[in-house]
């Protein structure tokens, strides 16, 4: 499994630029990172090098922030991969919260995050269907 | 312990000392405020036909406009160079209300401090850090003559500095702190964020709130920050009046002991001005029987509240007036519904994943009212979904739907964003 950021921001100029500004300060390494077009405030949720730093940093500038888990899953870089990745959670009946993906891996394969209703069950299927479900060490690569 | 033996006077002892007092002071108020006689001339009453206190409702009211309009010195009945001190309350608009005190006026201004003080719980054994604002503002003086008087070792911090003010209270000692209670609120979070636990590392026993009005919630929160034990009660007054000193809450806390043998209360319809009996609901009117500088007869608050006549367990006699409700000049009028935004803040501190600070902006887009109250996410678990940050928001519409009967737009905004203030606090925008 893969530590995952959600910190509350609300719809304003500049807002994820002093996130951003803090984990630059602290040399913290982005892995990854989402949010949406939602009208007042979003969740933003990241995946970095030190989650716990990161955390401690946040809360200390006056951030509200959580750390979950979510299931990071190594797809091949072609078409239809994330259909058949898809395909197997729902044959399972288990439903996903939301998506979004690890774009920098130098030679690695592509990453996408997965957050689902059962993040264990979530696991243990695709494993069985032989996809590589990396845990938060090999993501730090 | 109960300071003065007035606090204590069977209810016919009292009246009968309210109505000595009442008719010298208005004869005074009738021989040197022309503006006053005038306005009894006018009402056709004149200072004999006000036999025993049930006659009080036949003479005119006092309001704040009198004061405008007599500024600065008009509606004194002393000469000036009699005066020993002058406030002035912060007019937002326009001039402020000047207020005066002669010598007398200074004593028995203490006076009527230290009772609070005492309903509160200080002693001589307290140290008393006074973080409300000193200057013009009747509130710290007021506070400070009256702790002094006690003899507790009064600490004139003034409001702002917020660190400084921690480290006096660890460094002297403070077991007493004066302060409006968003401001208590606000060293206290700021203690938190040095690493310093109020309730655990600071000594703060006794909080003597006032300036602004402390909801039940909110008395909440104050003990969640500063320790189940501390003894947070709430005291009242006004410049035009005397400043603080009108009244406390004792102990019991039910209600707000009014120094009865100084001001004469009474509860109004705020409409028609007619007179309620005990118990009701009204605006708060209050005639000064003592004062020499400026006593204001029947002067009209503008605060909502009822008054209880029955004694209280703590051992004084004297009416106890309702916390207040809300101010008549506070009310907002949305969409024809009449809200105060006291009624918002008892149910906002009512919810747990929010913090105790809150902002309400009133607006009128397309000749329809909004109003959207801003406040802050307090619990960061809910930050796993959209869904329950969505369902924190509809509970919060829908509690405030249920007291207000109307819909408002909450705006969740990031932890310590909101404004915080070291004085009363403003929170309500009116944009109309």
């Amino acid at each position: 499994m893969i530590r995952q950021l959600s910190i509350f921001i609300q719809n304003e100029i500049g807002s994820v630029a002093s996130i951003t500004a803090i984990l630059k300060k602290h040399n913290i390494n982005l892995r990854a990172i989402a949010s949406f077009d939602t009208p007042q405030f979003a969740i933003l949720r990241m995946i970095v090098d030190q989650p716990e730093k990161a955390k401690t940093l946040l809360i200390d500038s006056g951030f509200a922030v959580t750390m979950s888990e979510a299931i990071a899953v190594e797809l091949e870089d072609k078409p239809g991969v994330l259909h058949d990745v898809l395909q197997i959670i729902a044959d399972a009946g288990i439903g996903v919260n939301y998506i979004y993906s690890i774009v920098f891996r130098q030679k690695n394969v592509p990453l996408i995050i997965i957050n689902t209703d059962d993040l264990e069950k979530t696991k243990q299927v695709l494993t069985d269907n032989g996809y590589s479900v990396p845990e938060q060490e090999d993501v730090i690569l | 312990m109960i300071w003065a033996r007035e606090e204590t006077l069977a209810r016919q002892e009292i009246e009968e000392i309210q109505f000595t007092r009442l008719k010298a002071t208005l004869k005074r108020i009738y021989d040197k405020v022309p503006s006053y006689r005038k306005k009894m001339d006018q009402a056709g009453v004149i200072c004999d036909d006000i036999k025993s206190l049930d006659d009080l409702h036949k003479l005119p009211f006092t309001v704040k406009q009198d004061m405008r309009d007599n500024y600065p010195y008009g509606m004194f009945t002393v000469p000036r160079r009699e005066l020993v001190r002058i406030h002035a309350s912060s007019g937002t608009t326009g001039k402020p209300t000047v207020v005066g005190y002669t010598r007398n006026d200074m004593a028995i201004w203490t006076e009527c401090v230290s009772r609070i003080a005492c309903m509160g719980g200080a002693s001589e054994d307290d140290v008393a850090q006074i973080s409300f604002g000193y200057g013009m503002f009747t509130g710290a003086l007021g506070l400070h003559y009256g702790l002094e008087n006690i003899g507790a070792s009064v600490i004139p911090v003034s409001s702002g500095n917020t660190q400084k003010q921690i480290m006096y209270m660890q460094d002297f000692g403070t077991t007493l702190l004066v302060a409006t209670p968003s401001y208590a609120l606000h060293i206290g979070e700021v203690a938190k964020d040095m690493g310093i636990d109020p309730a655990k590392d600071l000594n703060v026993k006794i909080g003597l709130f006032g300036g602004e009005g402390m909801t039940e919630p909110m008395r909440d929160e104050m003990h969640r920050l500063w320790g189940s034990d501390m003894k947070a009660t709430q005291n009242y007054g006004m410049s035009e009046l005397i400043g603080p000193g009108v009244s406390g809450e004792c102990l019991e806390l039910c209600g707000m002991h009014i120094n009865e043998d100084h001001f004469i209360p009474e509860i109004i319809n705020p409409d028609t001005g007619e007179v309620l009996p005990p118990g009701e609901k009204g605006e708060l009117v209050i005639s000064c029987i003592t004062k020499e500088a400026l006593p204001l007869i029947r002067y009209r608050t503008g605060d909502i509240s009822r008054l209880f006549y029955e004694p209280c367990k703590c051992g004084r006699t004297t009416v106890r007036m309702e916390n207040l409700s809300g101010r008549s000049d506070d009310m907002l009028i949305i969409r024809g519904v009449n809200v105060f935004p006291s009624q918002i803040e008892e149910v906002l501190l009512k919810i747990d994943e929010i913090g105790p600070h809150y902002e309400i902006v009133v607006d009128r887009v397309n000749y329809l009212d909004t109003m959207e109250i801003k406040v802050e996410l307090a619990d960061e678990s809910l930050l796993d979904s959209y869904a329950m940050l969505g369902e924190l928001e509809n509970r919060i519409k829908f509690n405030l739907r249920t007291v207000l009967g109307l819909d408002a737009v909450i705006k969740l905004v990031a932890p310590r964003s909101l404004r915080r203030f070291e004085g009363k606090a403003r929170r309500v925008t009116d944009l109309r």
